[in-house]
């Protein structure tokens, strides 16, 4: 089962990027979502990307980090082949070719680039957020700009339980074929999946009897022990990710040239390129995927 | 002990889960005395979860079905305050050690109820500490509880159930999920709370040598009922009665058993439960020397 559930958790590691609060890692990780979609500008979004990269780059989480894009980013390539023949965009569409009943938009390949640019610089941020802060002080910060305390901890137990999950699907799993039971495809997994999701509900069952013994839902004030510090360093941090946010806003919002959909021209070898890249990267991630699922 | 009050007090007990036909605990009558050590003995099935589970009132206040009887600790009848309120009078240990773990860290795992309790932070650290020494798992404060072995999970549990100061700890079979050197540490410091800290401690437990010698009361349940509560030679002593209701004796009480039967060696019907206590009753007849 190794290598199915895409793995997202902190690296340890010693790096600027570690050291800083989770706070302002959270805040840029907002910001750049705010800014990813305000604006379809490929150069604007290319260049968080870039920034994005620089931040992975001096977090040392590479490998990690290319782990998870490397599910993400063939699902993402969809986008372009998706939106290359129906863009989401408003009418009238420019042909660029046509392949049969399909035809390439202009508008499309511009549509699905952008898109997939959006997502990535996205997730780029909320990774290296994510992968450069212990869990606990990510919670503990969440739950400090106001996240419930119930939700953050349905939140904790969720994540922990993916992997105990994970763990007890593959012992079964491997119990039932040393027990002769034919071991390919789904037929093989689903007898597999009752066992576990039966065993998961006396498991919420047993700790939910387990945390209420330990006063879980009391009425009463409640301490935290986690706490995070903020320095006037991440103030300042903080201070500027605002500021620099707000005037790529304001620029994004008044500059009309930002809109590239008519200017930039995709010639249609490289529209076809584009887009045959991303249909075939697609596809062959999707071998792979139900290969592995089924090998498990 | 006679003048003493009961720490745990359970009267007419009978209780019967929604939707089952028979009781799983019938007419429970037991007085439990603080610093005792208490065996619980029986099949699977008959009942000594259920009996355990009223004691911090998760009966009736989180499982459903038709409670009869009362069941009061500390003064305090589990019919009017809910499991968290006794959180600081009762701790718990479950038998399945992953299912009772949440946190991040071991110090994390502690702090939840303290949290709960509203405990100042500045306090968290040194009771985190003391109880962490206490289980001997000092130092493993920033491991994740799901990286530690079954023996070290249990001993974990027992250390989140400390942090709140109760005065009973309630285990139910911490050892059935456990390697045999977990099973000792779990024990060991199960005995060391009992004895140093006058913990009463009520654990269901089918290891019976081990029970033997660390307890000062057993009981025994078959289904739904108590039908032995005494010392352990008092209840060891009653092999068919045990025997009756499907579970062994220690080894070395059925070695004296037979020795009665096949080789007529009297025992007075106080049957060694003990291999030490075997020793100091068998050792004179082989003469020479002992102090
Ligand atoms: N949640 C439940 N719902 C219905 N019946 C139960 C439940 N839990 C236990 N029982 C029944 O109650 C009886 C006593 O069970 P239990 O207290 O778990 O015994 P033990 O811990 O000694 O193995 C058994 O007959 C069991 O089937
Ligand atoms: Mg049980």
């Amino acid at each position: 089962m190794r290598g199915v559930v895409i793995p997202i958790s902190m690296v340890p590691g010693n790096s600027v990027i570690h050291r800083i609060s989770p706070l302002p890692k959270l805040l840029l990780a907002g910001c750049v979502l705010v800014l990813s979609f305000s604006t379809r500008n490929p150069a604007i979004l290319g260049a968080l990307i870039v920034l994005g990269m620089v931040m992975v780059s001096v977090a040392n989480i590479w490998k990690p980090f290319l782990r998870v894009m490397a599910i993400l980013f063939p699902i993402l390539l969809t986008l372009i082949t998706l939106q290359s023949i129906a863009p989401a965009f408003p009418r009238p569409w420019t042909p660029i070719v046509s392949m049969g009943p399909f035809t390439i938009y202009q508008e499309g390949i511009y549509s699905g680039v952008t898109m997939v640019e959006r997502a990535t610089s996205m997730t780029i941020f909320a990774l290296a957020a994510i992968m450069t802060t212990h869990p606990s002080d990510l919670f503990a910060s969440l739950q400090k700009i106001g996240m419930p305390y119930v939700l953050n901890f349905i939140l904790t137990m969720t994540l922990q339980l993916i992997p105990i999950l994970q763990k007890e699907f593959t012992t079964v799993l491997s119990a039932q074929k040393s027990r002769g039971l034919k071991g390919t495809g789904f037929a093989a997994v689903l007898p597999s999946m009752v066992p576990v999701f039966v065993g998961a509900i006396e498991r919420v069952q047993q700790l939910s009897i387990s945390l209420e013994s330990r006063a879980f839902g009391s009425s009463g004030a409640k301490t935290s022990y986690r706490s995070v510090k903020v320095s006037w360093v991440d103030y300042l941090l903080m201070l500027l990710t605002t500021f620099g946010t707000c005037g790529l806003l304001y620029w994004i919002i008044t500059d009309p040239s930002l809109d590239w959909s008519r200017t930039l021209i995709f010639a249609p070898w490289l529209a076809i390129t584009l887009f045959t890249l991303a249909t075939i990267g697609f596809l062959i991630f999707v071998i792979i995927a139900i290969r592995v699922v089924l090998r498990a | 002990m006679s003048g003493e009050k009961p720490i745990l007090e359970i009267k007419d007990l009978t209780f019967t889960y929604a939707g089952a036909e028979t009781p799983a605990l019938k007419n429970i009558n037991l007085q439990i005395f603080e610093g005792e050590y208490v065996a619980l003995l029986g099949l699977n099935g008959s009942g000594k979860t259920t009996l355990q589970l009223c004691i911090n009132a998760v009966i009736p206040h989180m499982i459903m079905g038709d409670m009869e009887g009362s069941v009061t600790v500390q003064d305090l009848d589990t019919a009017e305050y809910p499991t968290r309120e006794l959180a600081k009078i009762v701790g718990v240990v479950f038998d399945n050690p992953e299912f009772q773990l949440s946190q991040m860290s071991v110090a994390e795992e502690i702090a939840l109820g303290l949290e709960n309790l509203g405990v100042a932070v500045e306090e968290m650290n040194p009771i985190i500490h003391e109880v962490l020494d206490i289980v001997g798992l000092s130092g493993l404060g920033d491991r994740s509880p799901f990286e530690l072995s079954g023996g070290q999970q249990q001993r974990l549990s027992i250390a989140a159930a400390l942090a709140m100061r109760p005065q009973i700890l309630v285990m139910d079979e911490p050892t059935s999920n456990v390697d045999p050197i977990g099973k000792e540490e779990v024990f060991a410091v199960a005995a060391k709370l009992n004895r140093e800290r006058k913990m009463t401690v009520i654990m269901a437990e089918h290891e019976v040598e081990v029970m033997a010698a660390y307890a000062n009361r057993i009981i025994v349940m078959d289904h739904g009922e108590v039908i032995l509560n005494g010392t352990p030679t008092e209840v060891f002593s009653q092999l068919d009665v045990l025997e009756k209701a499907g579970l062994r004796v220690p080894q070395v009480t059925e070695m004296a058993y037979r020795l009665e039967h096949d080789r007529s060696a009297h025992w007075n019907s106080v049957y060694p439960v003990t291999t030490e206590e075997a020793f100091q009753r068998i050792a004179p007849l082989f003469g020479g020397k002992h102090d």
